[in-house]
């Protein structure tokens, strides 16, 4: 093993190839106090890409409703079962990765989930984390609670999907750090599987071979956001690319978002993967369901979150989400209009930091009759 | 009366096949013999696989490198051999009461292989897998392959029977059925297929040749006409492989053989096997 660094854990690690990050980094920031569980995001997936013999399955874009739903079942569950002790010290991580946890043997600590696990995609769903008893007043904090968890491949710096293949079947492109199984290569092994600790890799039974989100390359390489992007409801997600930690820079609306504001986390830091999908905590949530989940700065992201109104430069990136499906590069606010621009500086869309309100009276004057809002 | 000579001809045939399938096999041997035989036998449960002696492989589990198979599986496979002089035919024998041939998630098949250096020497490569420089020739046989070549059919209901599917996009209209113009599309939704990968089907044969130069190294060879057949029966599989004879090695030569093993049921697969170590082969060996 080689030792890399990883900058959501705070520290060097351990990893079966020597760092060799990519020229950019293909990224995504998912407000999930936006998501409203539609599956809109889901069936985009699936009709484009999984929609062919032996895909019937899989789901390389779901919504799971936490704390208990999960595709395939418990899949966060029984590896966090597996890794014990996962201790941070500040935001130094001190437990071990799944890479550093691996059993003699093995390349990566994981597990393999069996058919019937996935049949439940939408286990969970919509379920409280608590009893809702005859009477029960809502109180702050909520004592019954849930939220809206989207998911797709993270296309981590560090793969443990690409670490498990033993004939090297995965690669991570440089140009953009996009993960993708080589499906002239691949031999079916299903090693992807059993270590990708999101259960990100699914294995197609009637080729062979295992398939994954592949970050619709085909839109990214035009300058398009992906499927489940630009069609998303809510307008929860934001498609760009990630610079290094150490070089963020505050035009680009991944980095302000993930380096500068830290309001946006990575799901699962503790596993060592680096994903790069990175989440707006939910602020309804305990703060221990959400430090589990996203490390130890989803205390301040929430907070930071929970103070948007009054700041009208994260309001105004956040009003950017779902606005275009093109890629946006750059954001500049200039009082409450708020832009994206492309790579060349150009504006490609511009949204206000508000939207007009208009209220109309209950009563009409004129015609002197009480307006309903009924059909 | 030539009726007669023809029922004659008939009887003293079949004396003779019971004569071969009575006669009590040779003695296991130490190296795989490669007995000469003028037709070889395309089924592993054929009589005339009595005629070559058994050599009893004992397998080791490939612990050299990870992903690592740590539990041990099939203690042991009996090999027996025949060549005609232009192919030799390997069927291995292990126990394994698990017959697992339907793939999916989690779901591993049966399968062996056999592997032969490319270039015969007095130092045979490294016998797992060869090494740079050094290939090594692999046929490898599968369950799942040989149910498809038997005749399971190329749908989910195929693994699934109680599956409920969705209409395929490439069944719809216009599109006609079993038009250039669906197939074309349908390998459009099966990425490995449409990349012409050996591993995705459809099959003809249950078998695949590869070459390899070193762990996580195979690759497609180019055809050399390799067959396979499996059977399981009563907790074992006999499987026969029958590839091109190597042709470096003249008859009363030998050369040198490997094997692995993988079962299902223990989630073998790829690097996690069941392997033998090179054994002698000899070509030719009398009958």
């Amino acid at each position: 093993m080689a030792r890399v660094y990883n900058w959501q854990l705070g520290r060097d690690m351990s990893y079966w190839y020597p760092e060799k990050r990519p020229q950019r980094q293909f990224a995504a920031v998912f407000d999930t106090n936006k998501c409203i569980a539609c599956q809109t995001c889901t069936l985009a997936c699936k009709t484009t890409w999984t929609s062919g013999k032996g895909q019937e399955y899989m789901l390389w874009n779901n919504v799971e409703s936490k704390p208990y739903g999960s595709y395939p079942l418990a899949y966060d569950v029984r590896l966090l079962e597996q890794l014990d002790g996962q201790r941070w010290e500040g935001s130094r991580y001190a437990g071990r990765t799944i890479f550093e946890a691996a059993p003699a043997g093995e390349r990566v600590l994981g597990w393999r989930p069996e058919q019937q696990d996935y049949s439940y995609p939408n286990v969970g769903e919509d379920d409280c984390a608590g009893q809702v008893d005859h009477g029960a007043l809502i109180q702050v904090p909520h004592l019954s609670w849930f939220f809206y968890l989207a998911r797709i491949c993270n296309h981590c710096t560090y793969p443990a999907c690409l670490a498990a293949c033993p004939r090297g079947s995965i690669y991570k492109r440089q140009e953009d750090g996009i993960v993708l199984v080589d499906q002239g290569r691949c031999r079916g092994y299903q090693e992807c599987v059993r270590g990708c600790p999101y259960k990100k890799v699914f294995f197609n039974p009637m080729t062979g071979t295992s398939e994954k989100c592949i970050a619709c390359f085909p839109k990214i390489e035009q300058g398009v956001q992906p499927q489940c992007f630009v069609n998303c409801i809510g307008k929860i997600r934001l498609a760009g690319f990630l610079s290094a930690a150490d070089q963020a820079k505050a035009e680009n609306p991944i980095d302000y978002l993930v380096h500068l504001r830290k309001v946006a986390l990575p799901l699962f830091p503790q596993f060592g993967l680096e994903p790069n999908v990175y989440y707006i905590p939910p602020i309804h949530a305990p703060l221990a369901f959400n430090e589990q989940l996203f490390g130890p700065g989803a205390g301040a992201a929430m907070a930071a979150y929970r103070g948007a109104p009054a700041d009208r430069d994260l309001a105004g990136l956040l009003c950017l989400f779902g606005s275009t499906p093109s890629l946006v590069a750059r954001w500049r606010r200039r009082g409450d209009l708020v832009s994206g621009l492309d790579e060349k500086a150009s504006e490609i869309v511009r949204v206000p930091l508000l939207e007009p309100v208009h209220v109309r009276p209950a009563v009409d004057p004129t015609r002197q009759v009480v307006r309903t809002n009924c059909p | 009366m030539r009726a007669r000579r023809q029922l004659l001809a008939a009887s003293v045939l079949t004396a003779a096949s019971l004569a071969a399938a009575c006669a009590k096999p040779p003695a296991p041997v130490q190296e795989v013999v490669a007995v000469r035989t003028a037709v070889l036998p395309a089924a592993p449960d054929e009589a005339v696989w009595n005629a070559a002696p058994e050599h009893v492989a004992k397998m080791i589990p490939q612990d050299l490198v990870e992903p690592r198979l740590l539990a041990p599986s099939t203690a042991e496979v009996r090999i027996r051999a025949l060549t005609n002089g232009e192919t030799v035919a390997f069927r291995l024998n292990w126990a394994d009461t698990t017959k697992s041939d339907t793939p999916g998630p989690a779901q591993m098949v049966d399968a062996c292989a056999v592997q032969i250096p490319q270039q015969n020497g007095p130092q045979p490569p490294a016998p797992q897998m060869g090494e740079i420089g050094r290939p090594v020739d692999v046929v490898y046989w599968r369950a799942d392959w040989q149910a498809i070549v038997n005749g399971r059919g190329d749908s989910i209901r195929d693994l699934y029977p109680n599956a409920y599917v969705d209409p395929y996009p490439f069944n719809a209209r216009p599109l006609v059925p079993g038009s250039p113009e669906q197939a074309d599309m349908a390998r459009r939704y099966a990425p490995a297929r449409a990349l012409d990968n050996n591993r995705s089907g459809p099959r003809t044969a249950p078998v695949e040749e590869l070459v390899a130069q070193g762990p996580g190294t195979s690759e497609p060879a180019a055809p050399r006409g390799s067959t396979g057949r499996g059977i399981w029966a009563a907790g074992s599989w006999m499987v026969v492989i029958a590839r091109p004879w190597p042709q470096d090695v003249r008859d009363g030569q030998r050369t040198s053989v490997a094997f692995a093993v993988w079962q299902g049921s223990q989630h073998e697969a790829g690097a996690r096997k069941m392997r033998t170590g090179w054994i002698p082969l000899l070509a030719g060996g009398a009958r």
